[in-house]
């Protein structure tokens, strides 16, 4: 293997590592002040939270060539049953924090089966409905009411702060930071290490020469849906923790925003290739983007104009890059 | 030229630096940007004058749509990193918006609802008195109809306190000034539900002189109602809220009158009172910012 080939796969593998601490370059030249705060960067891995849990579940769906268009309702559901057991039901708390993920897997098992047993074409049509069936149950359960008021040890994981002052003022290490991070060491190791884990590369790579090697396709599209659908429950307890209330509006396009980051991160959209690594990075651009644009107080509607231009910035340099890779 | 680029970075850095060490700043977070949404604008608009007025920095930010509550939190916390003095808030949803505002106040950051009230104790709220516009409403009813005249009610949801406000308000204004209100039904602001509540009434009342409609989408409803009934003539009708449709009805001399809000003062009284509450002032737990009458005379302005 030459040089070039070399540095290309490096490339290929951190190379979006560097766009993200060119990001912070950038931002911070444009707010000197308050960006390269500790405490700013708290800020960050709060408002990141939620994207990188349903992200990561948007990831493994998308390594097996499938979409998942209901993680922003199953979120919602997620965290209008946790809520309403906690204010309504009054459930003991150790309770109620499971609920989001068993409600999450629950919804994600859901889609599986619609996926394996009724056999229809693409997931895309499953997951559709399910976006329109989970916000309609959320707001039937909730009777499209927000509730507010939950107790301290559900709210935990979502708002807690560990402080950091000796960093600097306001400086804080969220909770909800570190289960993002075991989230995606766990994931990652998964998907390097366990059978299972390289059987959803082969699925998404080659469904049919996947299962003439034996694999258990169905069996493997299952598992993928209910994580997916476990991770947009986590993302659900986490959020309710952090506004301390349940609101049937909640996740509304966050589906899009973790497709998203997924492809900026470059995966394949066609399965079989992307790295927890890279949707780590593209969760990071998103969020990194809309707080320095939030700093900069540049319009909503300009992030809008801008995510829209890097999701198609990052496919068309993955596009470049993978001609390159061909050539030499 | 690096020099001189050297030296207009160096004074952009002073004029910046002691423009920050003066001037306060305001932040005024709105439910939905102004662009698009007339209500906004002048929220925004009212808030801008007043900055001007006062020689404060102001900064307005909304997320891109109502719904989008994430996006506020996210837009607020922003903004507290660099700390700002003072913030008017219209909450997308006020309790998901509850910790971020006490997050505020413990920062010590003047704190105003515009608009909406929050769930926060003891932050005052700046908005429309409901009550008294409809009394407004039902004021102008009294003066132009003869007295023992039967006059309706349409009601919005009444579980919603704006729905009850402005009901209560028009039914003490109706009977205090010696009408007879015959008939006071919920529509839920449909327009359809509307209308076929006023053909009902209209069938009990054919002498009916008066409607109060809570919102204009079901007092032009009763307009439907009125004209199949061929009473339009017979009977006034006013609503509430001076939508633009409502407007160009009025116009038309199909509604008589409705009641506008005035957002311009949301963002006037927003920024003033804030930073009052920045300066440790005490200031009323309620600020009505008024409302308006809007008829034939005025219409075109809501249009």
């Amino acid at each position: 293997m030459g040089s070039k080939a070399l540095l290309l796969r490096y490339l290929d593998r951190f190379g979006i590592i560097i766009v993200v601490l060119l990001m912070i370059a950038v931002l911070t030249y444009l707010e000197p002040q308050y960006f390269l705060t500790f405490r700013n960067f708290s800020n960050i891995l709060k408002q990141i939270a939620e994207n990188a849990m349903l992200s990561l579940g948007m990831l493994l769906v998308i390594l097996t060539a499938g979409i998942d268009l209901s993680v922003g309702s199953v979120l919602a559901l997620a965290m209008m049953c946790l809520v309403m057991a906690d204010i309504v039901g009054g459930w003991p708390w150790w309770i109620v924090v499971f609920i989001g993920p068993l409600v999450g897997i629950a919804a994600g098992l859901f889609n599986g089966f619609g996926l394996t047993l009724l056999r229809l074409p693409h997931p895309f049509i499953m997951t559709l409905g399910t976006l329109f069936a989970m916000r309609g149950l959320t707001n039937l359960i909730s009777g499209g009411v927000p509730y507010s008021g939950l107790s301290d040890p559900v709210r935990f994981l979502g708002s807690a702060q560990i402080p950091l002052s000796f960093l600097g003022p306001g400086a804080t290490l969220p909770v909800s930071a570190i289960v993002v991070a075991i989230a995606y060491i766990g994931i990652s190791l998964f998907l390097r290490r366990a059978a299972v884990g390289r059987h959803i590369y082969a699925v998404g790579g080659n469904p049919n020469a996947a299962r003439v090697s034996g694999i258990n396709v169905d069996r493997v599209l299952l598992l993928v849906y209910a994580l997916c659908g476990f991770f947009a429950g986590m993302g659900g307890l986490l959020t309710a923790g952090r506004t301390n209330s349940g609101f049937p509006l909640a996740g509304q396009g966050a589906e899009l925003d973790a497709i998203a980051a997924v492809i900026i991160g470059g995966a394949s959209f066609f399965g079989g290739r992307g790295t927890v690594l890279g949707v780590l990075g593209g969760v990071f651009i998103m969020g990194l983007l809309r707080n320095g644009l939030n700093l900069q107080n540049v319009s909503p509607f300009w992030q809008q104009l801008l995510i829209g231009f890097i999701i198609i910035l990052a496919v068309w340099i993955d596009v470049l890059r993978r001609r390159a890779a061909v050539r030499t | 030229m690096k020099a001189k680029l050297l030296g207009l970075a160096s004074a952009l850095a002073i004029l910046t630096a002691t423009a920050g060490a003066h001037a306060e700043t305001v932040l005024l977070s709105m439910k939905g940007p102004g662009a698009g949404n007339p209500f906004w604008a002048a929220v925004e608009a009212g808030a801008k004058e007043k900055a001007a007025e006062l020689g404060v920095d102001l900064v307005v930010l909304a997320p891109p749509t109502e719904s989008d509550v994430q996006a506020q939190i996210a837009q607020v916390e922003d903004q507290l990193v660099k700390n700002i003095d003072a913030m008017a808030i219209a909450p997308t949803d006020p309790n998901a918006l509850g910790p971020i505002v006490d997050q505020a106040i413990a920062q010590g950051v003047g704190v105003v609802f515009v608009d909406t009230k929050g769930i926060n104790d003891g932050v005052t709220f700046i908005g429309t008195n409901n009550e008294v516009g409809a009394a407004l409403a039902a004021d102008f009813i009294c003066k132009n109809i003869d007295k023992g005249s039967d006059v309706a009610i349409l009601q919005g949801i009444i579980t919603q306190s704006t729905g009850k406000a402005r009901a209560d308000g028009a039914k003490k204004g109706l009977t205090d000034c010696g009408l007879n209100v015959v008939a006071e039904q919920p529509a839920d602001w449909d327009t359809a539900k509307a209308q076929a509540a006023m053909e009902n009434i209209l069938t009990g009342n054919p002498g009916l002189k008066a409607v109060f409609a809570s919102n204009d989408n079901m007092a032009l409803g009763v307009v439907e109602a009125l004209k199949s009934a061929g009473m339009l003539d017979q009977v006034m009708v006013v609503g509430f809220d001076a939508n633009p449709n409502a407007a160009e009805s009025i116009l038309a001399g199909e509604m008589t009158a409705s009641v506008a809000q005035n957002p311009m003062n949301m963002g006037r009284f927003g920024v003033e009172n804030a930073l009052k509450v920045k300066h440790g002032e005490t200031i009323d737990a309620i600020i009505d910012t008024g409302t308006v009458l809007v008829t034939k005379d005025n219409a075109a302005d809501y249009k």
